[in-house]
C-alpha cells in the first residue's frame, strides 16, 4: 500500500522528485502543515489501522489542504481543518479503492504491531480494544478524544444527529468498559436516535 | 432527566456536564459513580490514543531525520521543506529542525535513542548488523521510556494530590445551588483569603484537609462548565504548572502566599479562569 498515491504528479506543491512547483520556499503555511503532520498521521493511523494507508491519507490531505489553503482564514483553526480533511480522505479512500479488508486479528498479528515503549500493558490492551471497535464507533471516539471535536461538530461531519453521535460514543465507551471488568451500562436504545 | 438520558450524556462525553446533568448527578449516586468510572476510562483512552497503533515505529519515523541518520544535518533547503509536505514524514521533521515537543509527548525517548545508535553504527545501519542494532535500540527505547514514564509520572506531585483530592469529592462537580456568602466567607477566612468575585457563581465550598492544612475547595460555575479551585496557601510552586490527569485538565499557579490550583473536567482550557481567580483572590496578611 505504501506506493499508492491518490494524486498525480501535477500537484501545485511539488513533484515527487522533490522539485518545488508553485510554492514559496519557507511559506509559513507549509511550515504550519509540517508541524501538524505527526498529529495528522496519528489521527489517520487510528482511523485506518494501517501505517502505509495513513501515510497516503496524510499526503493526500496535505495536497488538498495546499490547494484549498485560501479557504483557511484563521490559522488557529488549521488543526481541526486538517483533521477534517484527513477524515474525509479516509472515507474517500475506502469508497474509491474498495480496499480488500483483512480480518483485524490477522492484520495485527501478521504485521506484528509492536507495542509502544513502556510498561503499561493495560494501555496496550486498551489500544487493542479501540482498534477492534467498528469504524462507526471508533471514528467518532477518535474525533472526539484525539481530534478535540465537539459532539455537534462530529454530528455535522458524519451527517448524523447529535443524539446519534452521543449514542455511538456511549456504545464505544461501553464496549471499552468491559475490558476493565466494569459492567456495561444498559444500552436499551432501540436506535441511535432514541432517547 | 432520566437515568438513561444521563448515562447517554455521560457515555457520550464524560468531561461535559450540562446544568441538567449536574442536577441529576446531585441526586443520583449511581450515575455519579458511572460518571466517575467513565472519566477515568476516558483518561486512559486519551493516553492510549497518544500512541499510534503501530507505536514507536510510526512516531519514530515521523520524528527521525534522514539527514541526521545519514550524518548530514543542516543540508535541507527551504525547497525541501516544501517538498517534504508531500513526501515522506521524515524529511519534515528534519526540515523544521526536529520534532515539535507537543506532538508526541511519550516519544522523545525514541528520538533520543536514534542519535546514539546513529553515532556508533551509522555506517552499519543498513548492513547485516541491522537486527542487532534494532534489538539494542528497542531495549534502549524501552529503558528510556520506562525511565521517562517513571520520572514524569505525577504520583508524588502536587498536581496528582490535587486530582486525587478532587476525585474523593466527585459530587462537588454536580453542585448547582450557590453557596451562601456567609458560608463562603467563613471558609475563605479560615484560609486567610477573601474573594473579590460574585459569590453566586460559587456552587460548592468546603474547607478540606489537604496535606495537613485546611484549604478552601470551591467549585465555580463558568460559561464552560464547573471549575474547581483549591487555594493552597501552604503549597508553593516555583512556576506555573499545567497538567492533565484522570480526565481533568488543570493548572497550578504561584500566588503571593502559596499557590492556587484550578481544574476542569475534560480538555477544557482553564487558563482564562485561572487568571481571573488569581486576580480575585485577596490574601490576608494577618492570617496564618
Amino acid at each position: 500500500m505504501r506506493g499508492v498515491r491518490n494524486s498525480g504528479p501535477e500537484t501545485p506543491v511539488s513533484s515527487f522528485d522533490g522539485s518545488t512547483v508553485g510554492a514559496e520556499p519557507g511559506d509559513p503555511i507549509i511550515r504550519l502543515f509540517a508541524t501538524m503532520r505527526p498529529d495528522l498521521l496519528r489521527f489517520a493511523h487510528w482511523l485506518a489501522r494501517d501505517r502505509a494507508i495513513a501515510e497516503d491519507i496524510v499526503q493526500e490531505t496535505l495536497l488538498r489542504a495546499w490547494r484549498a489553503r485560501d479557504a483557511l482564514k484563521d490559522q488557529t483553526a488549521a488543526r481541526a481543518w486538517l483533521l477534517t480533511i484527513v477524515r474525509r480522505e479516509h472515507a474517500r479512500l475506502y469508497e474509491r479503492k474498495r480496499l480488500e479488508l483483512v480480518p483485524l486479528e490477522d492484520g495485527i498479528e501478521h504485521e506484528g504491531m509492536p507495542s509502544p515503549p513502556g510498561p503499561d500493558s493495560e494501555l496496550d490492551s486498551l489500544r487493542g480494544a479501540i482498534l477492534k471497535l467498528p469504524l462507526e464507533y471508533r471514528e467518532p471516539l477518535i474525533m472526539q478524544v484525539l481530534g478535540g471535536f465537539s459532539t455537534a461538530e462530529i454530528a455535522q461531519e458524519l451527517s448524523l444527529s447529535s443524539t446519534a453521535v452521543l449514542t455511538r460514543l456511549f456504545r464505544a465507551r461501553n464496549k471499552l468498559r468491559t475490558m476493565y471488568g466494569l459492567t456495561p451500562a444498559p444500552d436499551d436504545s432501540a436506535s441511535e436516535g432514541a432517547l | 432527566m432520566s437515568h438513561k438520558e444521563a448515562r447517554l450524556l455521560i457515555g457520550g462525553d464524560p468531561g461535559s456536564v450540562s446544568p441538567e446533568l449536574a442536577e441529576h448527578l446531585a441526586n443520583c449516586p449511581e450515575c455519579t459513580k458511572f460518571q466517575r468510572e467513565m472519566i477515568a476510562l476516558d483518561a486512559n483512552i486519551r493516553r492510549a490514543l497518544q500512541h499510534p497503533p503501530a507505536g514507536a515505529a510510526l512516531a519514530e519515523e515521523a520524528l527521525t531525520t534522514p539527514a541526521a541518520a545519514a550524518g548530514a544535518p543542516g543540508e535541507t533547503s527551504d525547497a525541501d521543506v516544501v517538498a517534504s509536505v508531500t513526501a515522506s514524514a521524515a524529511p519534515i521533521a528534519s526540515a523544521i529542525g526536529g520534532p515539535p515537543a507537543a506532538v508526541a509527548p511519550v516519544t522523545p525517548p525514541s528520538a533520543k535513542v536514534i542519535p546514539i545508535t546513529g553515532a556508533r553504527g551509522r555506517q552499519h545501519k543498513r548492513t547485516s548488523s541491522w537486527p542487532g542494532w534494532a534489538l539494542a535500540a528497542s531495549i534502549l527505547v524501552g529503558a528510556f521510556a520506562t525511565l521517562a514514564i517513571w520520572t514524569l509520572h505525577p504520583t508524588d506531585t502536587l498536581a496528582h494530590d490535587v486530582v486525587a483530592h478532587i476525585e474523593h469529592e466527585p459530587k462537588s462537580w454536580a453542585s448547582s445551588q450557590p453557596v451562601s456568602p456567609a458560608a463562603l466567607n467563613e471558609i475563605l477566612r479560615k484560609a486567610g483569603v477573601t474573594l473579590d468575585a460574585n459569590s453566586d457563581k460559587v456552587m460548592y465550598a468546603r474547607s478540606c484537609r489537604f496535606r495537613g492544612h485546611e484549604v478552601p475547595h470551591l467549585v465555580v460555575s463558568t460559561s464552560r462548565g464547573p471549575v474547581t479551585v483549591l487555594v493552597l496557601r501552604f503549597e508553593s510552586v516555583k512556576a506555573r504548572e499545567s497538567f492533565h490527569e484522570d480526565g481533568m485538565t488543570g493548572v497550578i499557579t504561584p500566588a503571593p502566599h502559596g499557590s492556587i490550583a484550578v481544574l476542569a473536567q475534560g480538555n477544557e482550557n482553564v487558563d482564562e479562569v485561572a487568571e481571573q481567580v488569581q486576580q480575585s483572590v485577596r490574601w490576608l496578611p494577618e492570617s496564618h
